[in-house]
């Protein structure tokens, strides 16, 4: 047999990436990665601290969802949001959970559902914190969250 | 009068269906390369007249031109046929349309004038074909930039020239068709303010972060609604095109949208029920389910009946049925009677086999609130 079986080289090609009509995302509308984000989540996360200190988690809870880095191209900024959310997440009373849900709007449940997904994924420790926040956040915002949080190809 | 009329046509998923100008007949297509065509009997059910079979792969969409009574049919094996029907032998002769795409037909549909018919397929490529006397054949011409993927919608606008188009490329497109050989008159207006020829892409909405899976012209023309698969339903207007109305589902996807009038819309997805949205301002808010279900008869059963069934069978009650008329995903809604520019019924077909006919004004009576 000739050498040419041996070689399992070929199984590690990504064909669709040669592939010239294959679909690509056009990155050129992207306003992510400026150095503004940056900034932005970090004075985030200052204040987040600032509000969890003296308890007003609610505020805590709709001032770290708001404007996510979504698709930003340096990972240490969501990083440091996705930290901030959920410091947030952690400082809730279980009670106080619905209450909190219920006075998110449906864009800010959405952007909920994004970080929620993605603590199952890097924080599988918290997982059981972090499915008490999903069944609430599915009350409110349904299905088509979860659906949304599917479909979104930047990431938070 | 009842809100809806069910019948279960098929026991498979249907692909596409279309009525005739008087609703007594009915084609319907499913998975496989044969299409049926439908009569209502005196009864006004459904009995299968026809079957046609001409393609070679599996037909995923129909459309029937009512005033020309012409059917065409567009099939994975990358052909489209117009069947028209012989009056002396009752039969439909299909004619074969060169489409040359190297890819399946997804959808198909007639424009409002009948006079030519808008296919869209995986190739990334929208054929708009038309009749040639001479050859005595259809022709296409092909609308290529900037689709950068499968389409999976279209609708003509009013003016019968231009079209929208939804594709797997996340958005929503308005294009010009206008052709010369058709002896078009196009007129500016807000989607085309300047004349543009054939293929001029006019608007682009990328609002969407999912697949565009159905899209819809307003009565007028002059609102564009889309529904994607984010779980999102978009509309937009012709004259303010860089604001667009969005309303986030909390359902499953919808594939498929209509408009009743001008403010009203109903959807329908893979939450098997249709759904109405209302366009309030500058919002589009969800109005009602369509599909009220009857609710389960609690506690009919006694004690004694429940154990008896438990001990008979092994199961504590038939739950196998979903409380939704459709029992899967809805892939097509169809306008059936309209009066004075309003639609008074449409028809759902779904992935269960069923076609079900709404009665808009008896839902309207029946479930408090409704604004259409």
């Amino acid at each position: 047999m000739s050498k040419a079986v041996d070689s399992r080289q070929f199984r590690t090609i990504d064909i669709d990436a040669y592939d010239e009509e294959a679909y690509q995302d056009d990155k050129s509308t992207d306003v992510t990665g400026s150095q503004e984000h940056s900034l932005q989540v970090s004075e985030r996360a200052a204040q987040v601290k600032q509000l969890l200190n003296t308890s007003k988690c609610g505020d805590a809870l709709t001032l770290a969802l708001k404007d996510p880095p979504i698709g930003h191209l340096d990972a240490s900024v969501k990083d440091q949001n996705y930290q901030t959310v959920m410091s947030v997440l952690k400082a809730f009373r279980t009670t106080d959970i619905d209450s909190a849900i219920n006075s998110l709007s449906a864009p800010e449940v959405d952007v909920l559902m994004k970080y929620l997904y993605k603590g199952f994924s890097c924080s599988p420790d918290k997982a059981a914190s972090l499915l008490l926040w999903h069944e609430k956040a599915v009350k409110k915002g349904g299905l088509g969250s979860i659906v949304r949080v599917m479909v979104d190809r930047k990431g938070v | 009068m009842a809100a809806k009329k069910e019948q279960q046509l098929l026991t498979g998923p249907i692909s596409g269906h279309a009525y005739n100008s008087d609703l007594s007949q009915l084609v319907v297509s499913d998975t496989s390369s044969t299409f049926y065509i439908y009569k209502k009997d005196a009864k006004g059910t459904f009995t299968k007249d026809k079957e046609l079979k001409k393609h070679i792969e599996r037909v995923k969409s129909v459309d029937w031109a009512p005033r020309t009574n012409r059917i065409v049919t567009c099939s994975g094996d990358r052909n489209a046929y117009v069947w028209n029907l012989d009056l002396e032998s009752g039969e439909w002769k299909p004619t074969l349309v060169l489409l040359r795409i190297d890819r399946a037909a997804t959808f198909v549909r007639w424009s409002p004038a009948e006079d030519r018919f808008a296919v869209g397929s995986g190739a990334r490529i929208l054929s708009i074909c038309y009749y040639e006397e001479e050859p005595d054949w259809w022709v296409s011409k092909h609308i290529k930039k900037p689709i950068r993927s499968t389409i999976l919608c279209i609708d003509w606008h009013p003016n019968n020239y231009l079209l929208a188009v939804g594709s797997c490329d996340f958005k929503c497109r308005v294009f010009s068709s206008a052709l010369k050989e058709l002896e078009d008159k196009p007129t500016t207006s807000g989607w085309m303010p300047k004349l543009s020829k054939f293929a001029t892409l006019l608007a682009e909405f990328d609002t969407s972060e999912g697949w565009v899976h159905g899209v819809k012209f307003s009565p007028s023309g002059d609102k564009l609604a889309w529904v994607s698969h984010d779980s999102s339903v978009n509309v937009v207007e012709m004259g303010r095109q860089e604001k667009v109305f969005r309303c986030l589902v909390s359902t499953l996807p919808l594939t498929t949208v209509l408009f009743l009038s001008e403010s009203a819309l109903v959807c329908a997805g893979h939450d098997n029920i249709p759904s109405l949205y209302n366009l309030v301002g500058e919002e589009v808010v969800f109005g009602a389910r369509l599909d009220v279900s009857k609710k389960k008869e609690v506690g009919g059963m006694s004690a004694m009946a429940r154990f008896k069934q438990l001990d008979k069978t092994g199961d504590k009650e038939d739950d196998s049925k979903l409380n939704t008329t459709h029992q899967n995903a809805i892939v097509e809604l169809r306008a059936t009677r309209i009066q004075d520019g309003k639609v008074k019924q449409f028809s759902s077909a779904g992935q269960d086999g069923k076609v079900v006919m709404w009665d808009v004004d008896v839902l309207a009576a029946s479930i408090g609130g409704l604004k259409i």
